[in-house]
């Protein structure tokens, strides 16, 4: 135990004295959050929608204050005319127009089919699809409103409510994939770098021949970089709550529970990289290929999975940051308990006990 | 009293056999070279004698422990250094020190005597705050060895310990290694330098896995009629 604890303080030392680890481990993850959350979710914020109102009746009305209520839209200009719609999307400030027909109570009413037409610049689709999906959102809330409302005909509130995430806020989707991938280059990337480095300098034979039993030194070796990106996913959640307002409805306790078993997947990733790396380079490049990018294109963090063709949503399913990605996140925007996310939890452990098997077989062979 | 006893040893890869049937003793407080071209098992040897592998048959003991069920028992007694790596380049000298010594369990008000000890014997009381990286190749390499007595092994094992340094630092580092063996510390080097060879008690020159000549270098050069151990390396490893 005094050996092991040795390693680990020799292992913080080099940590503290080597600038350009210190800045992978500590730098990353704030830039991370901040160039994810402010630089994604302000863009969509800022943007202006228009209204063409054709109707003018009281129920168009309604509708229209129920999008202004919200905070999500500001500056909403309104039309007088269709050909109004191209000279606005000329100007570009403006990606999405809400059209409501001629007639829109009577035929809500009456004809009991009433359309609104949404009309929305598709030059930047990442972004217009969020705003359409969040109208829609808007449109369809207004409607159920109105059909529950309408037995009595009372004056209805206007309440905007949507579940998970309401104001379609980036930063909520970003929040549990910024921390599975600061996991990844704090835990599995650094291991598999700092243990390879002791394979290429050949202190790693040193150490073996030393009394500590190698599984030990590897603990001690990697215990630091798991310290260090616990503490990083615990700065990520406080800055998510602080600065951008996330919610987390979830346990605590069981947040960060699915956060150390994530941990241990990427430790046990490093360590089986390195078992075979000959270099540090091998080792980076490896870590980069085999779980890096599979968390950034593969695990619903930046692509959703339902878009991907059949292929790759096989292989989404095997990289475990996919099932902590949906872990974190039904934790921390639906509140769920540990029974709602056994599904995810499970698979991660059934992976974590995949991975570790496979690497103990690995250094036992060493 | 022998401290490292091998009879008949023998490893094998598969169908390889880097080790064929080797036997020696080396005695307490004996400079005992282990010479060989690249690939003559070698190696394989000296990971056995440190109880890093397990043979496949034979008998080997060292400092009383046997290879076979005691390799952790063995490590706790021996001492290791090689060329290859010596010390952590970004750690102070008695960082690096303090290291190794607390690796191999010795008592921390002990520790730190020695490590002012040895840094009064190598000289090095200016650079003890220096990372290693910084100090010339041959004074590393004296510091290596100097931990590697850290927790005062009954055996010390050298690997090329003075590949790639100053002859004047060769000088100083084989009076290290004497001063060590007058403590009654086996010395197990490997070297391929052969003048280096001639400072040993004895040397074992080994090629294809097997052992092909052991004894006192003035002895060997005497029976086989060379002038200089180059020669004796080479009749016997390129037959």
């Amino acid at each position: 135990m005094k050996g092991f604890r040795a390693i680990l303080i020799k292992e913080f030392q080099h940590i503290f004295r080597d600038r350009k680890t210190l800045a992978m481990v500590f730098v990353i993850p704030v830039v991370m959050i901040i160039l994810f959350g402010y630089a994604i979710s302000n863009e969509i914020k800022n943007t202006k929608i228009a209204i063409l109102n054709h109707a003018h009746d009281p129920l168009s009305y309604t509708l229209i204050e129920k999008v202004t209520s919200t905070n999500y839209f500001q500056n909403i200009k309104f039309l007088h005319g269709n050909h109004e719609i191209e000279e606005i999307f000329r100007e570009g400030k403006v990606r999405l127009v809400l059209v409501i027909p001629d007639r829109f109570e009577q035929s809500f009413y009456k004809e009991k089919n009433a359309t609104v037409q949404l009309v929305a610049d598709a030059s930047d689709l990442n972004n217009t699809v969020t705003l359409v999906n969040y109208m829609q959102t808007i449109v369809s809330d207004f409607q159920a409103e109105q059909n529950v409302l309408l037995p009595n005909m009372q004056p209805f509130q206007i309440n905007v409510k949507m579940e998970y995430n309401p104001e379609m806020k980036s930063v909520y989707m970003f929040v549990p994939g910024n921390i599975a991938m600061v996991m990844v280059i704090v835990t599995a990337l650094m291991a598999s770098i700092t243990l390879s480095r002791e394979k290429e300098s050949g202190s790693m034979r040193m150490l073996t021949i030393t009394p500590i039993r190698p599984i030990f030194v590897i603990l001690g070796k990697i215990l630091p970089y798991m310290i260090i990106s616990f503490f990083s996913a615990i700065v990520i959640l406080l800055m998510a709550v602080f600065i951008f307002q996330m919610p987390i409805n979830g346990g605590i306790a069981l947040l960060l529970l699915i956060c150390l078993i994530f941990m241990l997947t990427a430790a046990s990733f490093g360590i089986l990289v390195s078992t075979f790396a000959p270099s540090q380079q091998v080792a980076m490049i490896a870590t980069m290929m085999g779980l890096f990018m599979p968390t950034m294109l593969l695990s619903g963090f930046i692509f959703p999975i339902e878009n991907m063709p059949w292929i790759l949503r096989v292989f989404s399913n095997i990289v475990p940051s996919t099932w902590f990605i949906i872990a974190i996140k039904d934790v921390m925007i639906k509140g769920a308990g540990f029974v709602g996310i056994l599904k995810p939890f499970l698979i991660l452990i059934l992976l974590n006990i995949v991975l570790i098997t496979i690497t103990l077989q690995r250094i036992s062979k060493k | 009293m022998n401290s490292i006893v091998v009879k008949n040893l023998t490893k094998k890869f598969g169908d390889f056999t880097a080790v064929n049937n080797i036997s020696f003793e080396v005695k307490k407080g004996e400079v005992f070279g282990f010479l060989g071209a690249n690939g003559a098992g070698k190696t394989t040897a000296m990971k056995i004698l440190c109880g890093l592998l397990k043979p496949t048959f034979g008998e080997a003991y060292i400092a009383g422990y046997n290879a076979f069920t005691e390799g952790k028992k063995i490590r706790e007694n021996i001492g290791y250094m090689s060329q290859r790596f010596s010390l952590y380049e970004d750690m102070k000298v008695w960082e690096n020190i303090e290291l190794f010594g607390t690796i191999y369990k010795v008592k921390k008000s002990i520790l730190k005597e020695r490590i002012k000890r040895v840094i009064q014997r190598l000289n090095m009381q200016s650079y003890a705050d220096e990372l290693v990286g910084s100090l010339p190749l041959g004074q590393k390499q004296k510091l290596a060895f100097a931990t590697a007595l850290i927790h005062e092994p009954k055996i010390v094992f050298l690997d090329e310990p003075t590949s790639g340094v100053d002859p004047i630092v060769r000088r100083e580092f084989w009076e290290l290694i004497y001063e060590t063996a007058a403590k009654d510390v086996t010395v197990f080097t490997t070297t391929h330098y052969m003048d280096e060879a001639e400072y040993c008690n004895r040397i074992c020159i080994m090629a294809e896995g097997s052992v092909q000549l052991i004894g006192n270098p003035e002895e060997l050069k005497r029976r086989m009629r060379v002038n200089n151990m180059d020669e004796l390396f080479c009749k016997f490893v390129k037959r």
